[in-house]
Parts: structure tokens; C-alpha cells; sequence
């Protein structure tokens, strides 16, 4: 028999005929109406939080490309829409420090401390979040709840996944699902803004360069693990609607997931990857001490993604009864 | 002296946990503080020298085939006692150290140099070995405890460095098991480009 193949190598990507340029250019364009409306709704503060954040991924991509003797390539504009990712994901009164040391460790440890754009096999942006998510004394900032205390938005401003984890399907009866679609919820700066995130997610998916599989059975994979928990205990967990609705989820379709380097490449891959990111999503929400799971739920897949890659539509069409074999050729075999 | 150069090796050229890369759970696990790592760095001296002065010793009288079998039973006996000495002695720092100080048995420096070392050389190079290569560890580890508890708690040797507005919201992420991966690979990449400066 063969030997164990232990051969690890940067993996193959999928190519829209695009180059990085323009798909980080396309997608700071796809997120210009989430940027507007949470400047609009939280004032300058989140334009603060958003520059700090691009200005410091790209001197530390810059800074650390240089340190590795690599050519500097910070005109990609791949690390600015890390930074802008992790600042939309933020509130928008997070203070400055806590802003730059989760911008500079996602693009160094989390980016080009594996080899940079494409080798990484994390999203820096959710690496940077989740630097910051575990970090305790740091909490308080993330609690939208209690970050977002001083603003008056005109509507609810309390957390609807915070409601929901404290007191149920029962407190969250308040909210008008169509309201939150409109992006009348606190959250992120951007990630609120729910139909902004939509219009630019599907500006991307139209011009090819996310792909449709993923965004579309994440949601999926939301609705299915939402419908499950509803169905044991309709009191304590949320409808489908309202799931997609709060938090990251949209974002997290549409823009986190779909990290280039770390979300597969092959049709199957991509739809098992999509479902369990949207499942693993409600089961944090329901199950783990943070309110939101999304970034955490990515995070996880994302470490999949070498074995998901495997999952190839060759491998599973269904090999004809009587192939002669010739020793030339085994029709419907697996490809790999 | 030559068998200086025994002593030394293990402070830069074999320095456990960052050239040889080894004994890295309990690297890992107990430097949350530098207190923490200089206790279990003692404790692993004292292991270390003692098991390789006895593996030494009886390297004649032990079977070939049964040898890692006898290793383990003379590393689990100096455990022992440094288990029961830092419970009647240093009761905070057992408590710290919790399962880590049982775990010695395993830590494959102590394994690597009784097989790579102690039996294969006379009494004095493996006690200079066992020093040196525990000491080097335990450099190591309260580097290691020092920068995580500097940066994470804000404190060093539970002495309260930073001022009390770095304290209440210190950068806690380096305390937690990521922190320590990345700290350590952080060291790692650092000593790497200092003694091994790139060939192109």
C-alpha cells in the first residue's frame, strides 16, 4: 500500500479570472452603504474605529512584510479590508488600543506569520475579533449593551441576542423582524446595518467574486439548526427569521465565510462548509457563553476547510456496474 | 574544561523548550507567571540531575530491552519527592502547579537525556547535563511566565509592575492558552533570526 501522503502545501484556490486588486477594491465598494450607515447612526466615532483599524493593518502588513524580507504589497488592498472587516464587527466606541493590537496581531500572527495572502488559513479579521473576545478585562467594550450605553437611536438599544440568551423567545417578542432587517438594531458598526450588508453581498455574488454556494446554505444551515432548537423548546430559542436577521449573520454570509484562503474551493466542500458555519452558528448562540457565534462558528470551519476540500462531486458519482478494466483507463473512479 | 561545555550546552545551543523543542505541554501550561516557572523549573532541576546521576550510575546494570521501563521508574521516584516536598514545603506553588508537577514523569526532556545522554556517559558529565539543560529550561520558562505575566496581568513575580490603569484592563488574551502558543512561537522566530542569521 501507499505510504500516508503527509505532504502539506498551500491550497489550490478558486479563480474568478479577477485579480486580488480588484476583488479588494470591489469588496471595500460592496461594503461602502454598511460603512455609511454606521457612520450615519453612530457619528464619527465609528469613522474613528474604522480608520484606526485599515491604517493599522496595512502599516503592520507593510511593517512585517518588509521585517520578512518580502516585497511590500500593502496596494492589494487585501489588508485594508481585513482591518475594515474587524471594524465593522466592532462598536463603535471601542477605544483605539484595543483596535490596533487586534488589527496588528489578525494581519501578522494571523496572516503573514503563515505566509501571507492566501496561505492563511484563518480570516485575520475574525482572528484579530477573537483576540479581543477572549481577552477579559476587555469585555465590557464588546457588550453592545454596555458599549453602546450613552447612544439614543430612536429604537430599541438593547442587544437582540443579548435579550434573546437572557430571557428568551419570550423577550424578544418586542422586535419587529422587519425593523432589524432594516438595521434598526445595535451591533457593530457595520454588521447592524443588515440590509446594507445584503445589497453589497449581493453586488459581490452578481459580479462572481464570492461565490453563491456559501452565503446561501450558511443561511441555510441558520435556518435548519434554528428550526431544530425551536422545535424542542419553542420558549427559550429565537424563529429562523430573527437569527438571520441579528447579530453577524449577514455579514458572516456574505463577507466573513468567504475569506478567499480560508473557505474551500469545490462546490460540496463549499456547501458542507456553509451549512455547518450557519449551524455551529445558532448552536453557539444557544449553548455558549457569548451572545453572537458567528465569528467563533467560522473560526472553526475555517480549520476544516483542508478536509472539506475533499469533497470532490467526482468522488461521489456512483461508478457504472460493468467497466472493463483495461489497465488504461477506470472510468468514473475517484479524481483526485 | 570540556565537561564545562556539558553545563553550558543546555543554556543556548540545546535549550529545551526553544532549540530542541521539547517538554513544551508543561512550557505551555504552568507559565501563566514567572513564579509558576521557576517552580516547576526547580522542580524539573532537581528531577533531572538526580535521574541522570542514577541513570548514569546503573547504566551498566540496566537490561537494554528494559530500559525505558527502569528510566520511568527512577524519574517517577524524584517526582514523587519533589511532589511531596513542594506540598509540605511550598503549598501555594503545588497548588499552582496542580497535575504539572505529576507530569514530570513524562516530560520527555527528562526521558531524552537519560536515553541520549545519562546512559551513555559517565556520573559528573550527566549531573553537569541534568544542570545544565534543567537550568536552561528553567530560563526558559520564566522568560516565557515573565513576558505573559508582564504584558497579561501586568504584574512580574507577583510584584505589581505596570501601573494600576494597565492592571485593571491589562491585554489578559497572553494568560490564555492562545497567548501562550503565540508567545512562544513569537520567542521562537525571535531566537531563530538571532542565531541562525539567513544564508541569502
Amino acid at each position: 500500500m501507499k505510504a500516508a501522503d503527509l505532504t502539506v502545501s498551500t491550497g489550490s484556490h478558486w479563480h474568478s479570472g479577477a485579480k486580488i486588486t480588484d476583488f479588494s477594491y470591489n469588496t471595500l465598494l460592496a461594503l461602502v452603504p454598511a460603512i455609511a450607515m454606521g457612520m450615519y447612526r453612530y457619528g464619527v466615532s465609528a469613522a474613528g474605529v474604522i480608520g484606526t483599524a485599515m491604517a493599522s493593518a496595512m502599516i503592520a502588513e507593510a511593517a512585517m512584510q518588509k521585517l520578512l524580507g518580502k516585497p511590500v504589497r500593502i496596494a492589494d488592498g487585501s489588508a485594508a479590508v481585513s482591518g475594515l472587516l474587524l471594524a465593522l464587527l466592532l462598536p463603535a466606541n471601542t477605544p483605539a488600543y484595543m483596535v490596533i493590537v487586534a488589527s496588528v496581531i489578525g494581519i501578522t500572527i494571523g496572516k503573514l506569520c503563515f505566509g501571507g495572502l492566501g496561505a492563511n488559513p484563518l480570516s485575520p479579521a475574525l482572528v484579530g475579533w477573537a483576540v479581543l473576545r477572549i481577552t477579559k478585562p476587555w469585555a465590557g467594550y464588546l457588550d453592545f449593551d454596555l458599549a453602546l450605553i450613552n447612544y439614543d437611536l430612536g429604537f430599541s438599544m438593547q442587544y437582540p441576542l443579548a435579550v434573546l440568551k437572557a430571557s428568551g423567545a419570550l423577550g424578544i417578542q418586542d422586535f419587529n423582524t422587519w425593523n432589524l432587517f432594516l438595521g434598526n438594531q445595535t451591533g457593530g458598526i457595520g454588521a447592524s446595518a443588515i440590509v446594507c450588508v445584503l445589497g453589497g453581498g449581493l453586488y459581490m455574488v452578481a459580479r462572481g467574486l464570492v461565490r453563491w454556494e456559501i452565503p446561501l446554505c450558511f443561511l441555510l444551515g441558520v435556518v435548519i439548526a434554528s428550526s431544530l432548537f425551536r422545535l424542542v423548546d419553542s420558549a427559550a430559542n429565537a424563529d429562523p427569521l430573527f437569527h438571520i436577521v441579528t447579530g453577524n449573520v449577514m455579514i458572516g454570509a456574505l463577507f466573513l465565510s468567504t475569506d478567499n484562503s480560508s473557505a474551500p474551493i469545490n462546490r460540496w466542500g463549499m456547501v458542507a462548509f456553509g451549512l455547518c458555519c450557519g449551524m455551529m452558528t445558532v448552536v453557539l448562540r444557544a449553548w455558549s457563553v457569548y451572545p453572537d457565534g458567528v465569528v467563533f462558528a467560522c473560526l472553526l470551519m475555517s480549520l476544516f476547510v483542508p478536509l472539506l476540500d475533499k469533497l470532490r462531486a467526482s468522488t461521489i458519482v456512483v461508478r457504472p456496474t460493468n467497466v472493463q478494466i483495461t489497465g488504461e483507463t477506470v472510468e468514473g473512479g475517484t479524481s483526485s | 574544561m570540556s565537561i564545562f561545555k556539558e553545563f553550558t550546552k543546555g543554556l543556548w545551543q540545546e535549550l529545551p523548550p526553544f532549540r530542541l523543542v521539547l517538554g513544551l505541554c508543561p512550557v505551555l501550561a504552568v507559565t501563566k507567571s514567572a513564579t509558576n516557572g521557576l517552580g516547576m523549573g526547580l522542580a524539573v532541576i532537581f528531577v533531572l540531575t538526580w535521574s541522570n546521576i542514577l541513570v548514569s550510575a546503573l547504566r551498566k546494570v540496566i537490561p537494554r530491552k528494559v530500559r525505558i521501563a527502569s528510566y520511568i521508574v527512577i524519574i517517577a521516584t524524584f517526582v514523587v519527592i519533589v511532589e511531596m516536598a513542594t506540598q509540605a514545603f511550598f503549598y501555594p506553588v503545588y497548588e499552582a502547579l496542580g497535575i504539572f508537577i505529576p507530569l514530570i514523569v513524562v516530560n520527555c526532556v527528562i526521558l531524552g537525556r537519560a536515553e541520549a545522554f545519562a546512559s551513555k556517559n559517565g556520573v559528573v558529565a550527566s549531573a553537569l547535563d541534568g544542570l545544565g539543560i534543567g537550568a536552561g529550561f528553567t530560563m526558559s520558562l520564566v522568560v516565557l511566565g515573565g513576558l505573559r505575566e508582564l504584558i497579561g496581568a501586568g504584574t512580574l513575580f507577583d510584584v505589581e509592575i505596570m501601573s494600576a490603569a494597565y492592571r485593571s484592563h491589562s491585554f489578559s488574551f497572553m494568560l490564555e492558552a492562545p497567548g501562550a502558543f503565540i508567545c512562544l512561537g513569537v520567542l521562537l522566530a525571535i531566537m531563530n533570526a538571532v542565531s541562525a542569521p539567513s544564508s541569502s
